[in-house]
C-alpha cells in the first residue's frame, strides 16, 4: 500500500509535467499533485500529508525547470496544514473540499509569489494572479470536485459489495 | 508525536530553504542535475506512453471518422446517381417531347398528341395502347405517327384510350412506294415482328438497300410520305410476279413513348417534315 502511495506520488508529479498540457484550457492546466496532496492529506494525516506534498513539489520543480525548492515548500506546508486540519475539523463534505481546493491553490499561489520574491525571482503579480492562479484555481476546483464525487461514489459501491451476503 | 510531526514539517521547510538558498547563490545545479537524473527517465517513458496512447487514440478517432465520411459519401454518391439517373431520364423525355411538339407544330395537318399507355407484342397481334379515346373524338383508322415515321393506325376507339395497330402487326398492310425510285407495293406486318415490302417484279428492278419507303397517300388513309422504313434486304424470287424486300422499321415501335394522332385532312404530302434518310 504505501508503495502504491509511493508511486502515485512520485508518478503523478512527473505525469504531471508531461500530461496536464493535454488537459489544457485556453492555456491553464490544472495542478493535479497539490490535487493529490490535498485529498491524500485529508485521508492520511500531516506527516504524510507533508511529505507527499515535499516529494510532489520538489519533483514538479525538477520537472519544471524553475527553483528547486519552491513548490516543495509550498505544498509540504499545504499537506501538513491540511492534514492537521482534517483531524481537528469535518472537512469530509464535497461541499467544504472543493472551495476549500480553490482557496488552497490561491494561498500556494501567494505563497509561490512570495518565495520567489524573497529568492529575487521577478513576477508579475497581477498578471500571475489574473492570467494563471485564480484559472488554476477554478480548475483545480472543477477537477477536485470530479475526483471528489468519484471517490465518494466508488467508496458507496465498495460499501455495497461488502454488504451483500456471500 | 506532535513534536515529531513539526520536525518532519520544520527539517522539510529547512531543506527547501536550503535548496533555494543554495540555488540563488550558484550552488544549486548539482542538486538540480541530480533530480533531473531520477525524473528524466521517468518522464521520457511517461512521455512514450502518452504519445502512444493519444497516437492510438487519434488514429482510432481517424479511422472512425474517416468510416462515417465513407458511410456518408457513399450515400451521397447514391443520392446523386438517382439524381443523375432522374435527370438523364427528365432529359431524354423532354428531348422526345420536343421532338415530337415540333413536328406537331411544323405538320400541315390536325393532330393530337397522345401518351403510350400499354403494349401487346406477343407474335399474334402487335398493338399499342394510346390514352387517347371517344372523348377526343378519334376517328376509327386514324394514322398514328412519331417524329421518326409511321406508327400504324387507330383500330379500336374506346373510352379514355384506343389501339394502334402497330405496322409489323400480322394483319397491317399498308400501301407504299420507294421514295428513290417511286416503286409501288404494300408494306406487311411479320409474324417474326419485322416489316416486308411486296413490289411486282417488273417494277422494282433498281431497288438497292438502304432505299427509304414512305406512305403512298392513295385510299385517303395516310398522308403521303412518312417514312415507314429502309431496305435491308430484297428477296429475290426470280420469275415470280411479286418480290420482297425485308425493311428496317423507321420507328422502334417497342421504345415508342408519344404519338400524334392525324385526326383531320389526310390528302397532303408530308415528305419534307419528315429526314429525308427515314
Amino acid at each position: 500500500m504505501r508503495g502504491l502511495l509511493v508511486l502515485t506520488v512520485a508518478g503523478g508529479s512527473v505525469a504531471h509535467a508531461t500530461l496536464t498540457p493535454m488537459v489544457s484550457v485556453r492555456g491553464v492546466t490544472p495542478d493535479l499533485p497539490l490535487i493529490m496532496v490535498i485529498l491524500l492529506a485529508l485521508r492520511r494525516g500531516p506527516e504524510f500529508g507533508c511529505l507527499a506534498g515535499f516529494v510532489t513539489g520538489l519533483l514538479q520543480d525538477t520537472a519544471g525547470g524553475g527553483l528547486i525548492g519552491v513548490q516543495a515548500l509550498t505544498k509540504a506546508i499545504i499537506g501538513f496544514g491540511i492534514g492537521v486540519a482534517g483531524e481537528r475539523l469535518r472537512v469530509s463534505q464535497p461541499l467544504v473540499q472543493v472551495p476549500g481546493l480553490v482557496v488552497l491553490t490561491i494561498l500556494e499561489g501567494l505563497a509561490r509569489f512570495a518565495l520567489l520574491q524573497i529568492f529575487r525571482f521577478p513576477a508579475p503579480f497581477g498578471e500571475l494572479m489574473m492570467y494563471v492562479v485564480l484559472p488554476q484555481a477554478l480548475f483545480n476546483g472543477f477537477v477536485g470536485a470530479a475526483v471528489v464525487l468519484s471517490l465518494a461514489a466508488s467508496q458507496v459501491l465498495r460499501e455495497r459489495f461488502q454488504g451483500q451476503p456471500s | 508525536m506532535k513534536i515529531q510531526k513539526l520536525l518532519l514539517l520544520v527539517s522539510l521547510v529547512g531543506v527547501c530553504l536550503l535548496l533555494l538558498t543554495l540555488q540563488t547563490r550558484g550552488y544549486g545545479s548539482a542538486a538540480g542535475d541530480l533530480l533531473t537524473m531520477v525524473t528524466a527517465p521517468v518522464q521520457t517513458g511517461l512521455a512514450r506512453a502518452s504519445r502512444a496512447t493519444f497516437g492510438l487514440w487519434a488514429t482510432y478517432l481517424d479511422w472512425k471518422n474517416v468510416r462515417a465520411e465513407n458511410h456518408r459519401l457513399r450515400e451521397e454518391v447514391q443520392d446523386l446517381r438517382v439524381r443523375a439517373l432522374r435527370v438523364s431520364d427528365t432529359d431524354v423525355e423532354n428531348q422526345r417531347l420536343r421532338r415530337l411538339l415540333g413536328l406537331q407544330e411544323k405538320l400541315p395537318l390536325t393532330t393530337l398528341s397522345g401518351e403510350i399507355i400499354g403494349r401487346e407484342w406477343g407474335g399474334w397481334i402487335r398493338s399499342l395502347t394510346v390514352n387517347r379515346g371517344r372523348g377526343d373524338n378519334i376517328p376509327r383508322l386514324s394514322a398514328v405517327l412519331s417524329p421518326d415515321g409511321l406508327v400504324g393506325r387507330i383500330v379500336d376507339v374506346r373510352p379514355g384510350a384506343s389501339i394502334v395497330q402497330v405496322l409489323t402487326d400480322p394483319a397491317s398492310t399498308v400501301g407504299a412506294h420507294v421514295l428513290r425510285t417511286r416503286t409501288p407495293g404494300i408494306v406487311e406486318g411479320d409474324p417474326r415482328g419485322t416489316l416486308r415490302f411486296k413490289f411486282m417484279a417488273r417494277d422494282g428492278a433498281s431497288i438497292q438497300n438502304g432505299d427509304v419507303l414512305v406512305t403512298a397517300g392513295q385510299g385517303g388513309l395516310f398522308p403521303r410520305g412518312i417514312p415507314i422504313g429502309t431496305v435491308r434486304a430484297i428477296d429475290n424470287r426470280g420469275a415470280a410476279l411479286f418480290h420482297y424486300a425485308e425493311l428496317t422499321p423507321a420507328v422502334d415501335y417497342a421504345r415508342v413513348d408519344e404519338v400524334l394522332l392525324v385526326t383531320g385532312d389526310t390528302q397532303r404530302d408530308l415528305t419534307a417534315f419528315f429526314p429525308a434518310d427515314g
